[in-house]
């Protein structure tokens, strides 16, 4: 029986060649986007879950909340909370530990590299139980300064391993090299994982006495905090312990009122710093919500990237799915004949169900043969893009081959159910004697509804395409406010007592023009922000209140190598020697002097229109030179410019000129030999800065680096949707074919009947112009509706216009691509000769 | 009407060449009632399919209203068949999916008739065939019979000169078949040129003349007396 079954499946799938490859192409197409995205998915659902005792291990973000804006998020936490909360919450927490990234330069004989050291409490084995290579927790993180290194870095430094007891010197902690000795070396962290841990060093808490702001402080938020909870304590149980201490017990809670400015209805503390606990093996997928403008200790996963990806593979599928159903019934009336003699000869319908079943199931297993097989192939592609290393190792990896074979048996399933039973309903005598295809009108009315279907999901999915490339190329063509070209960035944070030597040195290079020196270059995100409070009154208003603004610390000449004009006032300038922000020479000096530019937020926020208004105005503020008051003249103001990413808002700044906060140079050149540049800035920056790797990036670079995850994702993104297209174009190939097949005496009574070919072309397109049509009828608005949700979470976006002109585009590339798959069958079975087809009756 | 000289046609297929028509002769004039006979396989289909201009001869010439086409194409021998020749078959050939008056409305729809007109026109040639009372039915849902007569009121709608019907009574029974004859005794008689393939003597008695063909040949052509 089982046999038999096999030798027809076998020689249908034979017999019917295109019917076949169309099938098992569009299923291998299905799966093998469905295995990629599979692979991507479970990649990044899957971070940190291989961490000891990983469901019992929580971080702590900090938010803090503010009535007139947006509130301050960070994933970070203040120094003082994690022992704090460990002492009180002793029943649910078994330990913490707080880490401290910093950049650092580490040294070894000549050779010198940046690198991310990782400073952590004693605890952190308990917390994250690594497997060492050499060394163990109990012994070889004890006391400060003991440095456990990764193999990576091992062999990077010492070309071994087996490195306990080798020195590496640390640059510069308060301007002192440190000499650390390493004792440990952990195996190297897989890629699934938040944390980023090359060198870790013990924390020695006396390092960080004299600076407030890392350790000793209930606000500044500038450590990572983790708790491992015990065993049987749910996130939840800890997160009200916390909320609760924080109320009512916590040390800070009283000096919160002080803290904001604003309101005085809130009572409670957490109604101004939230203290929420997130489960580690969530954090790569769900951080981003609490992470503000930061970021974390790695680059955040996105959920909403996930959850597209994943839609998009069950579309493909669905897409395959509808192609073998439509093709089958399509079918049916060849297979008529065979169904009804096995009926006569005693089949049941369910045994000859089973029977076209199992013919599903065989051809979806042959796809999936395929799929393999190009997933294998496309991997090192698809790696590439996304910037990963999924491998893909079927025979090593039960649950990958389980879930396949399940997916596989549930689309085989799926797609053969209903031709199954739509096949196995022919009764026998009906069917034998009266010569008929059996073919209802309800079936075909069915095909054309799955049709579009097919149709409607692929066009969506190009829509969707559409608008996130143009909203990518979009925010990637905003006028930035400055310009960008021929600009290398020189992080310059290790040389402050050489700057005016290395500006002098670099200038005098024939091929650069300028060199300016600000805290933070374009694209560079830092949070600074505090307190200014505008001293005249406007327009009869009382004393203002103090605001809190974003400020930058920028040199002479900045804007004007970025070629930022000023709309009222005037730039900074050495002419006038009062500009500059500087401690007093004498301590006991009542109020200090300085000059500002702002922008026009800022303007706005101060609540003037007219820049020239601003012109003279005087800002207060004493946090932003250690404590010293200042007043700040407003000398100039420019327009809004896009000094981070345009992702973002643009906000309210202030711009001052303190050399000592100057962390990096922008030099312009003007020059087309690049490496010969390139070699000319690193001689002068050895010759000014021994022994300290260079920092040298294009501002180009950094630019187009902020747009990566988004150009990647809207490449992936339309590389499905022209597989779905393609499949979906097969399927309406394959019917047609077989439409114009089953047409033939139709076409060929009209033909004799005075049809000429371009009357049957005709004919033929528009039957499959109709669904194609009513496809963009249903995917327009759903894909309107979709895209402007998304296009939402940009500051900056396209207008919404756009997607009509992108809809008729869709729609008429979808309409061509049919014709052009339609067409071809359509003049050949036109041009037959009509007697042919009558004679076969 | 008509005149094939020296016309001849054979069928090449892998190895054997099968003569279906050779070197015949024939004429028939404007309102004549022509049947064909012969046996099986003499070439009646073939000829039939030659003059209403489906297929093309080997060889030979076919003068069609004094017009030599034994050379043109498809497209062209399209235009002049659709003005001048309705086709009747022996499976009927009706499109399963369309009603009745579909049906006979299709001759029209490659004729760029109104709209109006062709509703007209289709409703006065159902009545003529007595199958007004069906205009909404499926060809299904008809007995062979009926459905002959849709077919003859297909190929008369567009007011064709000549009618080509390959036994057009083959599939139906000896009454249903009698009506059919009558209906086209009836066509010729309002001087509609005839051409009908018939294996029935008593349905070839109402034809004027009877060519029989043999082996591809012409043997006898008997002129009925009037
Ligand atoms: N397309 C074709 N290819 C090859 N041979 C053909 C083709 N059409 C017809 N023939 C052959 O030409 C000869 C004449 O065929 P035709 O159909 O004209 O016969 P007929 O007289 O109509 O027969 P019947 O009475 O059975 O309908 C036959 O031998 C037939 O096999
Ligand atoms: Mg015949």
């Amino acid at each position: 029986m089982w046999r038999n079954y096999l030798t027809i499946a076998w020689r249908n799938i034979i017999k019917n060649g295109v019917f076949s490859a169309i099938n098992i192409f569009g299923l291998a197409v299905g799966l093998m986007s469905c295995i990629l995205i599979m692979l991507f998915v479970r990649e990044e659902s899957g971070f940190d879950r291989w961490l000891k005792d990983s469901d019992r291990l929580v971080r702590m973000h900090t938010a803090y909340i503010k009535a007139d804006g947006p509130s301050f998020l960070t994933v970070r936490s203040a120094g003082m909370m994690m022992p704090a909360v460990r002492d009180y919450a002793k029943n649910e927490i078994e330990d913490g530990v707080r880490l401290i990234p910093f950049g650092m330069t580490v040294r070894k004989g000549e050779d010198a590299f940046d690198e991310t050291l990782t400073m952590a409490d004693g605890s952190f084995f308990n917390i994250f139980d690594l497997p060492f290579v050499h060394g163990d927790a109990n012994s070889s993180f004890t006391k400060p300064l003991d440095t456990i290194i990764s193999e990576k870095m091992a062999l990077k430094y010492f070309g071994r391993t087996d490195v306990i007891g080798e020195t590496l010197t640390l640059c510069c902690l308060r301007d002192n090299t440190v000499p650390m000795t390493i004792s440990g070396v952990i195996k190297d962290l897989p890629q699934a994982t938040h944390l980023d841990l090359d060198i870790l060093v013990y924390l020695q808490p006396e390092i960080f006495a004299e600076n407030d702001s890392v350790l000793n402080t209930w606000t500044s938020v500038n450590v990572y905090t983790y708790f491992k909870m015990r065993p049987g304590v749910s996130v939840a149980q800890l997160q009200e312990r916390l909320t609760y201490w924080v109320n009512n017990e916590s040390q800070f809670r009283d000096s919160m009122s002080d803290f904001s400015s604003d309101g005085a209805e809130k009572k409670q503390a957490s109604d101004f710093m939230q203290h929420k606990l997130m489960a580690v093996p969530d954090l790569h997928l769900q951080a981003r919500k609490d992470a503000g403008n930061m970021g974390d200790l790695s680059p955040m996963g996105d959920q909403k990237m996930i959850s597209t990806f994943v839609i998009v593979a069950v579309l493909i599928l669905l897409i395959a799915c509808i192609n073998f159903m439509n093709l089958a019934t399509a079918r049916a009336s060849q297979r008529a004949r065979e169904v009804a003699m096995r009926k006569v000869l005693g089949a049941s319908r369910g045994q000859v169900a089973l029977q076209f079943l199992a013919e599903a199931v065989a051809i979806v297993m042959i796809s999936l043969l395929f799929a393999l097989v190009a997933v294998e192939l496309v991997l090192p592609l698809y790696n590439q893009a996304l910037g990963r290393e999924l491998t893909f190792e079927l025979f090593n990896d039960l649950p990958m081959l389980f879930s396949l074979l399940a997916v596989a048996l549930l689309v085989g399933l799926g797609a053969g159910l209903y031709p199954a039973l739509y096949l196995s309903r022919y009764l026998p005598g009906h069917i034998l004697k009266s010569n008929k295809s059996g073919e209802s009108g309800a079936t075909a009315k069915l095909r054309t509804a799955l049709v579009v279907i097919q149709f409607a999901t692929s066009i969506g999915l190009v829509i969707s395409t559409a608008v996130v490339f143009s909203q990518t190329n979009f925010v990637k063509s905003i006028d930035v406010g400055y310009v960008s070209d021929n600009k290398l960035i020189l992080n310059v944070g290790v040389a402050r007592n050489n700057l005016e030597s290395l500006k002098q040195q670099l200038v005098n290079l024939p091929e650069i023009s300028s060199v300016v020196y600000s805290s933070e270059a374009p694209t560079q995100d830092n949070e600074n922000s505090t307190f200014f409070k505008l001293m005249e009154n406007i327009d009869g208003q009382t004393a203002n209140e103090g605001q809190i603004f974003n400020y930058h610390n920028v040199g002479y000449g900045f804007f004007e190598a970025y070629e930022v004009n000023p709309i009222a006032g005037r730039l900074f300038s050495q002419n006038h020697g009062a500009d500059k922000l500087a401690a007093p020479q004498q301590a006991n000096e009542q109020v200090n002097h300085a000059s500002v530019v702002i922008n026009q937020s800022a303007l706005k926020k101060l609540g003037l229109n007219d820049p020239q208004q601003a012109i003279g105005l005087t800002l207060f503020s004493q946090n932003i030179l250690q404590d010293y008051p200042f007043e700040l003249k407003i000398v100039g103001v420019i327009p809004d410019i896009y000094f981070r990413s345009v992702k973002f808002d643009v906000r309210p700044s202030i711009y001052m000129l303190n050399p000592q906060r100057f962390r990096v140079a922008s030099l312009s050149f003007k020059t087309d030999d690049i490496p010969k540049l390139l070699k000319d800035i690193e001689e002068v920056w050895k010759n000014n800065v021994p022994m300290q790797p260079i920092n040298l990036s294009f501002l180009s670079g950094m630019m187009a680096a902020q747009y990566e995850s988004e150009v990647t994702e809207a490449k992936l993104f339309s590389a499905f949707s022209v597989l779905a297209i393609l499949v979906a174009c097969l399927g309406l190939y394959g019917l047609a074919a077989f439409t114009a097949e089953r047409r033939t005496k139709e076409i060929g009574i009209r033909k004799i009947m005075g049809a000429r070919v371009q009357d049957i072309v005709t004919l033929l397109i528009w039957q499959f112009s109709k669904p194609v049509l009513i496809a963009n009828l249903i995917a327009w608005p759903i894909s309107i509706y979709a895209m402007t949700y998304w296009l939402q979470s940009f500051p900056y976006r396209i207008d919404l216009l756009w997607l009509l002109p992108i809809c008729l585009v869709t729609g008429a590339l979808t309409l061509l691509i049919a014709w052009l798959t339609v067409g071809g069958n359509a003049a050949k079975v036109a041009r037959a000769n009509p007697i042919k087809a009558l004679r076969t009756e | 009407m008509l005149k094939l000289h020296n016309l001849s046609r054979t069928y090449q297929s892998d190895e054997v060449e099968t003569m279906a028509l050779n070197n015949v002769n024939i004429e028939i004039k404007q309102g004549e009632f022509v049947a064909i006979m012969g046996p099986s396989g003499c070439g009646k289909s073939t000829l039939l399919n030659i003059i209403g201009m489906l297929d093309s001869p080997t060889s030979g010439d076919y003068l069609f209203q004094e017009e030599n086409i034994a050379g043109y194409n498809e497209s062209k021998l399209a235009i002049i068949r659709k003005h001048n020749i309705g086709f009747i078959f022996q499976s009927f050939n009706l499109i399963d999916e369309l009603t009745v008056a579909e049906n006979i409305e299709l001759a029209l729809l490659y004729h760029k008739v109104p709209a109006a007109e062709r509703k007209a026109r289709v409703a006065k040639v159902m009545d003529k065939v007595g199958i007004a009372h069906r205009a909404n039915h499926m060809p299904s849902q008809l007995s062979g019979g009926q459905q002959q007569r849709v077919a003859v009121a297909r190929a008369v709608v567009g007011n064709q000169s000549m009618i080509l019907a390959d036994e057009p009574t083959g599939n139906l029974d000896s009454a249903h078949g009698q009506e059919v004859m009558e209906m086209l005794q009836a066509l010729n008689e309002e001087g509609t040129t005839i051409v009908m393939v018939t294996h029935s003597p008593s349905h070839a008695d109402y034809a004027k003349r009877t060519i029989n063909l043999f082996d591809g040949q012409v043997i006898t052509q008997n002129i009925k007396a009037a």
